[in-house]
């Protein structure tokens, strides 16, 4: 366990309201197509002018992934336009048009027992594939989703969601820098019976973090979702959905088991484990759709 | 007046969980500073309060701790209000 050493993530991403208001207007007056065809010019504007997120995007594709050079120049631009889809796809699906996508689910007995339910959970994620577009799926099971969020991200979408009268549905739990308030809302949503989401992948500032294997190379994961979730004793899903065409979304879940034979391993630690595990494989088969735009192999 | 055994208890209890040697517990020593707390910590010690002594805290509950006294004194006056309210 040791304190964060090079966190280069500032707590806010980047991205403001205005671009996404543009795009809501382009999705309800003009439709999917034509918000995408805009995408296909925004994205290529990134390349350029946001330098450290191409420069991560490349290490990426070449270090981990091990791509040559002409092939990870068409990986930053797709990786762009990726994320460019999912957000123009959960901004679609926030408006009400999510009957214009096809969701699968890949849902063990065991997570579906969990959510059926009366128990609060915990849902891990992560910045990878378009978890957001699912959010609603959750709301069949008649409970409140609490997404757990850097104050600043929250303020910087605040404006977005008050607009698409989101606020309420999306329910945040904002961590705020000087104060542990955060902590005391996600013990009394759980014990309410409601889920809470947090990404398991991004390190906070300030923060405690592990390094972990991850995808070949060694990285550093945030320790807080792993030590709330171990702490409060509730169900721990994880959570991924991503995009396996055109509007269409595959869901993966899969539920935290402790392992067997622990030994003077931490329960965070473990489910740390659990989760990087389950993310590597899923990440493998959609390399495309890991948006995690900073240093974040060490 | 604080019962002697509770003192201890609860010494005994925060030095075991945050791995601190006990003699650096004194009533008048910072709390946070000698536990060297930290956010994902403050987990631990509601879970730590809940589980040891029956009650559960909320946020308003650390403002104003500061020492490991006024942690006793914390302690100290919700268990007494849990022993009237049973």
């Amino acid at each position: 366990m040791k304190k964060e050493p090079r966190n280069e993530w500032s707590g806010k991403s980047r991205g403001g309201a205005t671009g996404y208001l543009i795009f809501v207007f382009i999705i309800k007056r003009a439709g999917l197509r034509a918000a995408y065809a805009l995408l296909s010019f925004v994205a290529l504007y990134f390349i350029p002018f946001a330098p450290r997120a191409t420069a991560s995007v490349w290490r990426y594709s070449r270090k981990i992934l091990g791509k040559g050079r002409a092939a990870s120049v068409l990986f930053v631009y797709r990786n762009y336009l990726n994320l460019g889809i999912s957000l123009i796809d959960k901004t679609a699906v926030s408006a009400g048009l999510g009957d214009r996508f096809l969701f699968e689910f890949d849902e063990p007995a065991n997570v579906s027992s969990i959510l059926s339910g009366n128990s609060g959970a915990v849902i891990i994620g992560a910045h990878f594939g378009n978890w957001e577009v699912g959010a609603p799926y959750f709301g069949k099971y008649g409970k409140r989703m609490r997404v757990v969020m850097m104050d600043a991200e929250f303020q910087s979408i605040k404006k977005v969601l008050e607009e698409q009268k989101q606020l309420d549905a999306f329910s945040p739990i904002p961590i705020k820098d000087d104060s542990f308030s955060h902590i005391f809302e996600i013990r009394d949503a759980l014990e309410r019976g409601e889920y809470v989401a947090m990404q398991g992948d991004r390190l906070t500032p300030n923060g405690k973090s592990a390094e972990v294997e991850f995808m070949g190379k060694r990285a550093l994961f945030p320790l807080g979702p792993f030590v709330l979730a171990a702490r409060f004793g509730y169900p721990v899903i994880f959570y991924f959905a991503v995009r396996s065409g055109l509007r269409k979304y595959r869901f993966h879940f899969s539920l935290y088991e402790p392992a067997k034979r622990q030994g003077t391993v931490r329960p965070e630690t473990d489910i740390l484990n659990s989760y990087t595990a389950y993310l590597e494989k899923t990440v493998k088969d959609s390399p495309g759709q890991w948006y995690n735009f900073y240093k974040f192999w060490l | 007046m604080i019962d002697a055994a509770l003192i201890d208890k609860i010494n005994n209890v925060l030095a075991e969980e945050f791995e601190v040697d006990i003699q650096k517990i004194s009533p008048e020593a910072p709390l946070m500073d000698t536990l060297d707390l930290d956010s994902l910590d403050l987990v631990d010690m509601v879970v730590l309060i809940e589980h040891n002594f029956g009650f559960t805290v909320v946020a308003k509950d650390f403002v104003g701790i500061k020492s490991f006294n006024d942690f006793y004194h914390f302690i100290n006056s919700r268990i007494d209000e849990k022993g009237a309210k049973e």
